[in-house]
């Protein structure tokens, strides 16, 4: 089996260098092909993984050592358990999907081959990130999508606004990554070992002042690449990348790592669980915080940015509040239908010259059906209406939240559910359905290629029917995660999900009602709130004036005023005293006889003070 | 084997002078085929190193002035082999990318005589010896800068020279002191480092010995406030000045303060922990926001560097053998990285005769191998994991973290920012569209300089990937020194403090 | 009764007369003046500190003085009266060739 971890983890390394070697030349089709097929292999050696992790648990594998100084061993080691073949079974197969629907998405792109060979990386990374058996190995795989998102936002980096994306998505998650690294030496000095076992074995024993700061460490990397308050501006940013880019890794992969990382981290956090009701807060706060920014927006894929954010509150509202497997459950569903929603946002993007302001379209339907029916599918599964997927792991969560007794939580939840599905069905209306805005502009929109269709299929079939698979994953996946207790009566438990419906279920009648009679009224647009909401709470605006722009003006401060005028200026002062002094004395030498005398006598008088006052004590 | 340290110091003197006699048209080539040469037998020293005898190998000893107690005395361990390696490496690399015209002999023989001092410094074991070659390396680096720099040079040389001549008299004295305390002592006279190490000195004597010897380190290193002959230096060097100055004389203070500094003064060196932690941070931090600022290209690496070389005094002055081991390491790295930087800002600067980053944009579209090679070493330079910036910068932070943990929050932040500045500058000369019409017809990589530049490439990724071997090597001798310190240190508070900053167990 | 303080007391007179004619004086010959004015101060000293000690010595050094000083003399008036008959003048203010 130990052949299957390396094929799952090194095609993808393989795609990726092969197709590089093709970077810098014209389109060539092979190598998405190429891509594409190794990034199938790996997906395929998943799912045998998967088997035989269920079938014969799970599975440890060490490459080789890597980092050897005094107490400190990092192995690179691969741990390939009951989470880990999740993840790795939700990215391979995310990432293969992406990867067949850039053939046709990338196909008039002139960096065709970069691209696959940036995509391939990406899953490279992330599947290091997942499968590693130790701290470190993590921290590896989560700079590395990290610097994959770098590369694949600013993929298009002649534009302005995609490398500055780029360098903030960066700069953001390094920012979160310090608080993840203090952590990790935390862990080292504790334990004196980066490995999962054995650091989950020690924390049980270990103070709970310690336990909890690493838990705050370790969370506040999780931050910064899941997105959360107060480091979130980057993701809806991101979204300057190309699409199939924001499908993999700003909705299904990367930003997950976080939630990861917390149900990986579960047995710290079951330590304590006042951290963890803290993050459950944040994640609760941030559903509704990211979703109140959707219902504004009108940028395609803002929305949907907006909406991976609230997503992501959702699951941290479980692994916070110790309903590991559900949030795992839900970070699952919502990879397949968050990236069909991309991924089909990219098609109508693609029909439309890359016009993102849904204002601008409308009737849609009639050009392109199958785009339009998936994007309704996994609109509705985003919703959580029953049977779509989103239905059962979203409802999890919000029985959790009632259980945990969290009512404030829950409430928040509950309004973000509403909120969820009216601005999903805002979208699919103002995109689909209406009047056909996009004629003003001489657009004449075209359905994608059929190959690009049938590549969604997958996933619009996963959005549909994923969630019944709940039970058999909960089976699989509780053997190394917690099961979580639900004490709550039958009747409560059907009131709760009768009353998720309800909230859904009208929010998405709503947006039906409002945007099928031609929305609402632009007076609103002038009302404070909707100007709070489309500035996106002012936060970006904030960042720049009160981070960016004294840090600029420091940094020239820094360097004008204090290094050239002062230290430098310093270090040439004492050169320019000195060299002065030698200007001045030079006088002394003017070769007049009676000067001479003169400072001879001075010297004579000089040295018999000297001999006077300085006499060594006898 | 016996006398391959020698051999190593002197070979690329007396091919220096040899090189008088050779034709102006091949002098590259023989700089390159001696620098060749030079860099094998250092290879083939550590394919000969014994990496499970953590004391000193191939040691030769000659007395020199018996009388005093002056030997000519060479040897080499784990701390100084690899140091000893990026010496001759870099100067190889760095006579393959030359691409200066004229003056080329003189040129190319001052960087032999500045490889023979280079060496030197890293394999001698006496310390009269020791400060001869410290303040030799000065001379040919003084020539390099003042005769083949730009507009500025003359005054960049001699803020150089007086620089870093004035730090280092006061070691002098500091050497004179301890030759004359340890002949108090032991009534021999002895300039043998080893035997230093023996000697127990009183605590205030320490202090100030540590001071005189702090001064010579700080200004070479370069450490906040003492750095600001570096941009100048930088900024006005040659191509092949700046990636040598950058590579490996700067690691010539680091080497100080772990070959002096911490043996010699163990408590002084306890002592003076937290200044000197301070003074890395604002390194770290200052130098960070200044690179930010820059709009030269040129001057932000410089900057950088010495906002890495607080990261390596910081690994440094962590007592444990994770820290120093990695402050090492991160010297090797820094070495390749910011040689490589340097190196390709020569390549821009060769086309464009410019370095300011306004002056370019959009040069992905028109130099994609040139992006790569700089979007690598960008990438091991704010510490990618699986680059070679990492393993250092991580095991210097993490030993630090177990002195003080939010001096280490703060040192950390270098991570960040050295995002910062470098993703600003790849973005503004890299990123966007073509603005100026010069750069439109620029050209990509020649094969001279991918020549140059793909060992680099190779080493970033491979040390990044496998550092083991290396690693192991200098933590042996580390590991060594620290138990020496231990024993040494006359205040057992200070042993206390090392031996508790190398457990495992018990931080907040 | 003159006792040692009231030689010294002259002595330190003459010197000091000396000291400041070799800083005032800008002639050569003047200046040749002063400078003898402060050896024999010093003999003056010399012979009262030998006779209160009873010490021959003392008197000795300034018969070697008042050699010595004449020696001096002879050969720097013939330099003076040599710079004299080539520059005519001995004003000090004129020899300045090595100015720094």
């Amino acid at each position: 089996m130990e052949k299957f971890v390396y094929i799952a983890l090194f095609a993808p390394l393989l795609s990726s260098l092969l197709v590089a070697l093709f970077a810098a030349r014209p389109k060539i089709l092979f190598t998405g092909i190429l891509a594409s097929a190794l990034i199938g292999v790996s997906m395929i050696a998943s799912f045998v993984l998967l088997v035989d992790v269920n079938a014969h648990g799970a599975l440890h594998v060490k490459m080789m050592d890597w980092i050897d100084a005094g107490n400190l061993h990092i192995p690179f080691g691969f741990v390939v358990d009951q989470v880990s073949v999740i993840m790795m079974v939700t990215v391979t197969l995310v990432s293969t999907i992406v990867h067949i629907y850039s053939i046709g998405y990338m196909d008039h792109d002139k960096s065709f081959n970069r691209f696959f060979s940036y995509l391939s990386a990406f899953v490279f990374s992330m599947m290091i990130l997942v499968m590693s058996d130790n701290f470190v190995g993590l921290f590896i795989g989560w700079e590395g999508v990290g610097l994959c998102s770098w590369l694949l936002i600013g993929f298009w980096y002649h534009k302005h606004s995609a490398s500055w994306a780029a360098n903030e998505a960066f700069i953001m998650n390094r920012i979160a990554d310090l608080g993840m690294l203090m952590g990790l030496f935390l862990i080292y000095w504790q334990v004196g070992s980066f490995q999962y076992d054995i650091v989950f074995a020690a924390v049980k024993s270990m103070d709970v002042a310690i336990v909890t700061t690493i838990g705050i460490f370790l969370f506040i990397g999780a931050m910064g690449k899941s997105a959360q308050f107060p480091l979130h501006t980057w993701l809806a940013d991101a979204m300057e990348g190309p699409t199939p880019v924001s499908a993999l890794i700003h909705a299904a992969t990367m930003v997950t790592a976080g939630v990861y990382l917390v149900i990986r981290c579960g047995e710290l956090y079951t330590l304590i669980p006042h951290i963890g009701f803290a993050i459950a807060s944040l994640g609760a706060f941030v559903a509704v915080f990211a979703a109140s920014m959707a219902l504004v927006n009108n940028d395609l894929k803002r929305i949907i940015a907006y909406s991976t954010l609230s997503q992501l509150g959702y699951m941290f509202v479980a692994a916070g509040l110790g309903a590991y497997w559900i949030a795992l459950f839900h970070l699952m569903t919502h990879a397949f239908f968050k990236s069909l929603l991309f991924l089909g946002a990219g098609n109508v993007m693609h029909a439309m010259h890359d016009e993102l302001n849904i204002k601008k379209m409308g009737g849609l339907y009639g050009s392109m059906k199958a785009t339009a029916i998936l994007m309704s599918v996994a609109s509705v599964a985003l919703a959580g209406i029953y049977p779509f997927a989103g239905f059962f792991s979203k409802d999890k969560i919000l029985e959790v939240a009632f259980n945990h007794g969290a009512y404030y939580l829950w409430f928040a939840l509950f309004i973000g559910a509403g909120m969820t599905a009216f601005y999903s069905f805002r979208l699919v209306m103002l995109v689909f359905f209406g009047e056909k805005e996009y004629t003003k502009y001489g657009i004449h929109p075209h359905e994608a290629q059929p190959f690009v269709i049938y590549a969604l299929m997958p996933l619009g079939l996963l959005a549909i029917i994923a969630g019944f698979f709940e039970h058999s994953f909960e089976g699989f996946v509780t053997r190394l995660l917690s099961h979580y207790e639900v004490h709550l009566s039958h009747g409560t438990e059907w009131a709760l999900i009768a009353g998720t419906s309800a909230i859904a279920i009208s929010g998405i009648v709503f947006a039906i009602y409002k945007y099928s009679r031609g929305g609402f009224s632009k007076s609103l647009e002038n009302r404070a709130c909707y100007k709070l909401l489309i500035n996106q709470y002012f936060i970006p605006k904030l960042y720049a004036m009160y981070i960016m722009q004294p840090f600029t003006v420091l940094s020239r401060f820094l360097w004008q005023r204090i290094d050239v005028r002062i230290v430098d200026f310093t270090v040439d002062l004492i050169a320019k005293v000195i060299y002065a002094t030698g200007q001045n004395t030079r006088k002394m030498q003017s070769g007049n006889l009676s000067d001479m005398l003169r400072w001879m006598i001075v010297g004579m008088v000089a040295l018999l003070a000297l001999a006077i006052f300085f006499r060594p004590m006898v | 084997m016996d006398h391959i340290l020698s051999l190593l110091v002197f070979f690329p003197a007396m091919a220096g002078l040899l090189g008088f006699l050779v034709a102006k048209e091949s002098i590259k080539v023989y700089g390159i085929s001696v620098s060749a040469i030079e860099f094998f037998l250092s290879i083939i020293l550590w394919i000969g190193f014994d990496g499970s005898n953590a004391g000193y190998q191939f040691v030769e000893y000659y007395p020199f002035i018996p009388s005093y107690g002056m030997s000519y005395y060479l040897g080499v361990d784990g701390i100084s082999l690899f140091l000893v390696i990026l010496s001759t490496f870099i100067t190889m690399i760095a006579f393959i990318a030359l691409s200066i015209k004229d003056e080329i002999k003189n040129l190319i023989i001052s960087v032999l005589f500045l490889e023979m001092t280079m060496v030197g410094v890293f394999l001698i074991l006496d310390v009269i010896w020791f400060y001869a070659f410290w303040e030799l390396s000065l001379v040919p680096m003084l020539y390099i800068i003042g005769a083949w720099g730009s507009a500025q040079r003359l005054y960049a040389a001699i803020k150089f020279f007086l620089y870093t001549f004035a730090g280092s008299v006061l070691m002098l004295v500091g050497i004179l002191y301890i030759a004359f305390l340890y002949h108090d002592a032991t009534g021999i006279w002895s300039f043998a480092l080893p035997d230093w190490y023996r000697l127990q000195m009183p605590f205030d004597t320490q202090l100030l010995l540590f001071g005189a010897f702090f001064l010579a380190f700080a200004i070479k290193v370069p450490m906040f406030p003492f750095h600001t002959w570096l941009p100048y230096a930088h900024g006005q060097a040659p191509t092949i000045g700046s990636i040598i100055l950058a590579a490996v004389l700067l690691k010539m203070g680091s080497y100080g303060f772990v070959r002096f500094s911490l043996p010699l003064f163990p408590d002084a060196s306890v002592y003076f922990l937290y200044p000197i932690a301070i003074i890395s941070i604002i390194m770290v931090i200052y130098a960070a926001m200044v690179a930010y600022a820059q709009e030269d290209m040129k001057q932000v690496i410089a900057y950088s560097s010495i906002s890495h070389m607080g990261i390596v005094v910081l690994g440094t002055f962590a007592m444990n053998a994770e820290g120093i081991t990695g402050s090492i390491f991160l010297m090797l790295s820094h070495g390749i990285v910011s040689g490589a930087l340097f190196m390709l800002v020569g390549v821009i600067y060769d086309r464009r005769h410019t370095k300011l980053m306004r002056d370019f944009g959009g040069l992905a579209t028109v130099m994609p191998g040139f992006a790569t090679v700089y979007g690598i070493m960008l990438m091991a330079s704010v510490g990618l994991p699986l680059t070679i910036g990492f393993v250092g910068e991580f095991l210097s932070l993490a030993g630090f973290y177990k002195v003080n943990w939010i001096m280490t929050l703060l040192a950390g932040s270098g991570i960040i920012l050295g995002a910062v500045y470098m993703l600003t500058l790849y973005k503004k000369s890299f990123f966007g569209e073509v603005t100026h019409e010069d750069n439109k017809t620029l050209k990509d990589l020649n094969a001279k300089e991918l020549t140059a530049l793909i060992p680099l490439v190779a080493l970033v990724v491979i040390l990044g990937v496998y550092p083991k071997p290396i690693l192991t090597t200098i933590d042996m001798s580390v590991k060594k020194m620290l138990v020496l310190l231990e024993k040494k240190a006359i205040d057992p508070h200070t042993s206390e403090f090392i031996i508790n900053v190398n457990r495992i167990g018990g931080t907040k | 009764m003159i006792t040692l303080t009231h030689y010294l007391v002259l002595v330190g007179i003459l010197f000091s007369i000396g000291l400041v004619g070799v800083m005032r004086r800008t002639n050569l010959l003047m200046l040749f003046f002063s400078t003898e004015i402060l050896l024999n101060a010093v003999n003056v000293g010399f012979v009262a500190v030998s006779n209160y000690y009873g010490d021959l010595s003392g008197q000795m050094f300034a018969f070697f003085i008042i050699a010595v000083a004449a020696s001096e003399v002879a050969v720097g008036l013939g330099l003076l009266i040599l710079w004299y008959k080539r520059n005519g003048s001995i004003d000090l203010n004129s020899l300045q060739s090595m100015k720094g």
